[in-house]
């Protein structure tokens, strides 16, 4: 049994978790939306709110490893064919500037199997860690998050990754709908746009934790930390 | 029939210039006594009720103008069975920790409890016949639901959103409804949050990077698009 992580409330609500039903989830960290030559930035992105979170992110995938906890990547790409890609989604990334599916330096944007659909290279899965790719912001449309989930029963989710306006909130709204227990890392999580970021905090604030706790890193270090070094 | 754009921002909407009401929905989210009105249990917990009551009046206009015209309206509301049994056991006890749980005696009946006075639409905007009413247990409309069979079922593509609160219900909607390829449309003062930071957040986000969810507009220019 371990502590409760110190934050917006004690997390989780009801003090239960353990290696075996929590997983941390890592959201889109990918070199599309991080490189310098990633669509993100070809269509006017700002990556440096991004990129200065992966040692964040680095240390809760540490942590989370260290506490055997599931690891669980996803990625936002589409099928090569595109036959799961929403035509104005492709309308809207034509008019960016770098339409989905479209060849950059980092090979086809957004779509499956291309250079840019990696995981950057400091947060790389190791074997055995899931990665979900997802033709959406949330990580429970049109994929197999959910499966695995509860396959391997999990009910407490640990957020990072990117952006917070985006796919972070998009999926945890979803997952706590679905009835799980989800603590948002505020400084392993970021939006291009620091506004942007602080006002979903704000609004995720709401009501005490109306869709789960928040918290930062150092304390689920500190809530993972084992008895023994206490 | 085959309608103009609506001058919505940050692109004419919808994308692909065509929408009629065979096509069209506008979807009404959790216009219930307890979110917007005087005694209902978010008026009781001192939020300011003015807000989201101010969206009231303009969605009333565009309800009964797409009404008049055809259009397929779609009424939510978040509620839970009356023994409780689709509950997320954190939401309750979230509930419970802010002084109205979910499921126990508040000043308009059971907290979002399926039935009570508290939990109906309020009656300016109440469905008429024929208008699907999508009972649902989250923030979200598709999740243990049969919204999108609906949707499916009468060939709607794009969404109109009006409701309550713009940075929940209406927002978990909206963003999963994008991610499925549905063409949405926000309407900014149809919509209404219990903080008014949460609204702009919301807007602003919604037009974002081209518009990542869809565009936003106001009653106004629907109605002139539908003149």
């Amino acid at each position: 049994m371990l502590r409760q992580v110190n934050g917006l409330y004690p997390w989780p609500y009801d003090g239960r978790w353990s290696a075996a039903d929590t997983a941390l989830l890592v959201v889109d960290m990918q070199r599309d939306l991080l490189d310098p030559e990633g669509w993100f930035a070809l269509t006017g992105g700002d990556t440096a709110p991004l990129v200065a979170i992966v040692p964040a992110v680095a240390r809760a995938l540490a942590l989370a490893r260290a506490a055997r906890l599931a690891v669980i990547f996803t990625i936002e790409s589409h099928r090569p064919d595109l036959s799961d890609l929403p035509a104005n989604k492709l309308w809207r990334s034509r008019r960016l500037g770098a339409a989905i599916g479209e060849a950059g330096p980092l090979g086809r944007h957004l779509v499956r199997g291309a250079a840019g659909t990696a995981v950057v290279a400091a947060l790389a899965p190791e074997p055995g860690e899931p990665v979900v790719d997802k033709p959406g912001k949330s990580a429970f449309i049109g994929c197999d998050l959910d499966q695995i989930l509860r396959r391997r029963g999990v009910r407490n989710l640990v957020f990072s990754g990117v952006t917070t306006d985006g796919a972070v909130q998009c999926t945890l709204r979803d997952a706590n709908d679905r009835g799980y227990e989800c603590l948002l890392l505020e400084d392993a999580t970021a939006s291009d746009v620091a506004r942007d970021h602080a006002d979903q905090v704000h609004t995720l604030s709401l009501a005490g934790g109306h869709y789960g706790s928040i918290a930062t890193v150092a304390a689920l270090a500190e809530a993972l930390q084992p008895e023994t070094v206490r | 029939m085959s309608l103009p754009p609506v001058d919505a921002e940050p692109y004419l909407w919808p994308f692909d210039g065509a929408w009629s009401p065979a096509d069209t929905a506008l979807v009404i989210i959790d216009m219930q006594t307890d979110f917007l009105k005087a005694d209902g249990y978010c008026d009781l917990m001192g939020l300011d009720i003015g807000l989201t009551s101010a969206s009231i009046e303009p969605t009333r206009r565009l309800l009964e103008r797409m009404r008049a015209l055809g259009f397929t309206i779609i009424h939510t509301r978040e509620g839970h069975r009356p023994d409780l049994t689709d509950l997320n056991d954190n939401k309750r006890w979230r509930s419970a920790r802010i002084g109205a749980e979910i499921g126990t005696p508040g000043p308009c009946g059971r907290v979002l409890t399926r039935g009570e006075p508290g939990w109906d639409i309020v009656p300016e905007l109440y469905p008429v016949a024929g208008e699907p009413v999508v009972d649902k247990p989250g923030k979200g409309s598709f999740h243990a639901t049969d919204f999108e069979q609906v949707l499916t079922s009468r060939g709607i593509r794009r969404l109109i959103f009006a409701g309550v609160t713009s940075d929940c219900c209406v927002h978990t909607t909206m963003t999963n409804a994008n991610d499925k390829g549905y063409e949405c449309l926000l309407l900014g003062d149809a919509s209404a949050a219990l903080d008014s930071r949460n609204h702009a957040m919301i807007v602003a986000i919604t037009a974002k990077r081209g518009g990542q969810f869809g565009a936003v507009a106001k009653v106004d220019q629907v109605l002139a698009a539908l003149a």
